[in-house]
């Protein structure tokens, strides 16, 4: 009943050669018995191991002083010796990460829904915080010493101020990503605000509101790290600044080593999460 | 607000204008629009592009106000969002978390109401719209006619007075189309309801409708106003029908008229 259809679309063209045998698969490579998800595994570890085997190859044959730059056993050496008091350091700045990372969520995401909300909002506000996200707000560090001492409150709300804006932006887009007529369906239908935010708007912004998170957590890190470069008495950040103080390098290598497994495992939480959450939402 | 008008009629709508007011100045999207609906009537409108089509479906649900003249369902004058229209969009607008069967239960879950009974009926529903078998299964493992018979089943679930589709096929490839045309004619004839229908295709208007509306493009009103004499139950074969082919040229030439193709 919808007028022309076009009778070379049924024409039976592939019929034949669809029957045909499939050509062997081409390009045989030396890593070819390696496939799928091995492959994504083991390559980035090979790569990773020739890197770290280059750096110890060239600090032995070059006899690099371990005050310029110590081979990677000799951070791994300091870093046996030195790791109860290196994870006695970690805690306050794990715990600080953490802070600013769940107050950037709780802060970002009601910040996003007012936004959301409310038309004027939207309009007086989201302009300005696209521009504060242009800012290298690390710059403004030192105001938080001074409006709030060298406690842990300046470090986690510097934390906070660095890493909220990419939750705000996340989770407004998920928020608005919601086809305006299906928004059109909850009005008609009845639906209040409030079940339309539960039912809808919350979930379509679950895989947005993830990156957010992904990228909070880590400017979570970087913030509360500068923090303690400028006013801590301990943490790892303070750790590395008295170690370059000292010309102590492995010790400053053997702090970013606990720094970064503290990271990765902090970013392994929310993508695990994310896995969880997008086995629901996911589309 | 709720003024008691005509009872007979299902829809109308009377000098119904609407303007929008944009930055580059006051934008025509409905001159003035006149016509009544009887109840159970299917009723097409047909138009080019930006007539204003969509526009005036989206006042008739409530969902835009109107700036001059006056629209009613059954009678009473609509001044918000009309809970009993069902409403197809030509996006299926499913949500993709949700299974077959909960995307129909969608609009009653929306107001808090689903009971054993919405369950049940949302069950005969998707048996109606032959998709039972995938009641559990998310709308990214279905075709897109399969989605859109969701989306219908979803339409009738609150079993609303009046049915309003606005493009509900015109994503589909011309085939699945044609067999969703069918299927919605099919259903249709099961359920009577006061339907508006909006369109671009001129055999789809003729196949599915009791009534076509045909729509000009500045000013955007009525310019036709043709019944379709086909009776009921429809099947394919009615498009041999001579009288098929004049109705088509007929509404073609009037569109032709509107946009000016000579």
């Amino acid at each position: 009943m919808n007028g022309i259809v076009n009778n070379s679309d049924l024409a039976p063209t592939s019929a034949a050669s669809a029957r045909a045998p499939l050509p062997a698969p081409s390009r045989p490579s030396r890593l070819g018995v390696l496939r799928g998800q091995a492959r994504l595994v083991v390559l980035p570890v090979i790569a990773a191991a020739l890197v770290i085997t280059g750096w110890e190859a060239v600090v032995r044959i070059k006899q690099i002083p371990n005050t310029l730059l110590p081979a990677p056993s000799a951070v791994a050496i300091r870093l046996t010796e030195t790791l109860p008091f290196l994870l006695g350091q970690a805690v306050p700045t794990t715990l600080e990460t953490i802070a600013s990372f769940l107050i950037s969520m709780v802060l970002g995401i009601s910040l996003a829904v007012l936004i959301c909300k409310s038309r004027l909002m939207r309009d007086a506000l989201y302009p300005n915080i696209v521009l504060f996200q242009l800012i290298p707000k690390i710059a403004l560090a030192p105001l938080f010493i001074v409006w709030l001492g060298i406690g842990s409150t300046s470090r986690i709300t510097f934390g906070v101020f660095i890493s909220f804006f990419p939750v705000v932006v996340a989770t407004l887009t998920g928020l608005m990503s919601v086809d305006r007529d299906l928004l059109r369906l909850c009005k008609a239908v009845g639906a209040d605000e409030s079940r339309i935010y539960a039912k809808v708007r919350f979930p379509a912004a679950v895989p947005h509101l993830f990156s957010g998170l992904k990228i909070a957590i880590t400017f979570a890190m970087i913030g509360v790290i500068v923090g303690e470069f400028i006013t801590a008495q301990a943490g790892l950040g303070y750790m590395i600044l008295f170690a370059a103080s000292q010309a102590e390098m492995t010790l400053i290598f053997a702090s970013i080593v606990v720094l970064c497994v503290i990271g990765l495992v902090l970013y392994g939480i929310i993508v695990m999460a994310e896995a969880l959450a997008l086995k629901k939402y996911g589309a | 607000m709720l003024a008691q008008v005509e009872t007979f009629k299902a829809i109308t709508a009377a000098r119904v204008r609407k303007v929008y007011e944009t930055p580059s100045g006051p934008v025509e999207a409905v001159a003035e629009v006149d016509f009544e609906i009887a109840r159970g009537d299917f009723v097409s409108i047909l138009g080019p592009s930006g007539c204003g089509k969509s526009t005036l479906m989206l006042m008739i649900a409530g969902l835009e106000s109107t700036t001059s003249g006056a629209i009613t369902l059954d009678g009473l004058q609509v001044s918000g969002p009309q809970t009993d229209a069902g409403m197809m969009f030509q996006d299926p607008t499913l949500l993709p978390w949700r299974s077959v069967l909960d995307n129909v239960l969608f609009p009653i879950d929306m107001r808090g109401a689903v009971s054993s009974e919405s369950r049940t009926r949302a069950e005969s529903l998707l048996r109606m719209v032959d998709l039972w078998a995938f009641r559990d299964k998310r709308p990214r493992e279905l075709s897109g006619g399969m989605r859109q018979r969701v989306a219908l089943a979803r339409a009738l679930v609150n079993d609303p007075r009046i049915l309003l589709m606005d493009e509900p096929f015109s994503a589909l490839d011309a085939i699945t189309r044609d067999e969703m045309g069918y299927a919605l004619a099919r259903i249709w004839d099961t359920t009577r309801k006061t339907a508006i229908f909006i369109t671009h295709s001129i055999r789809e208007a003729i196949f599915l409708s009791d009534r076509v509306l045909v729509m000009g493009r500045r000013p955007s009103t009525i310019i036709e106003d043709v019944r379709i004499p086909f009776e009921r139950p429809r099947d394919p074969s009615i498009e041999a029908d001579p009288r098929f082919n004049e109705l088509y040229l007929h509404l073609k030439a009037s569109i032709h008229r509107t946009t000016g193709v000579q």
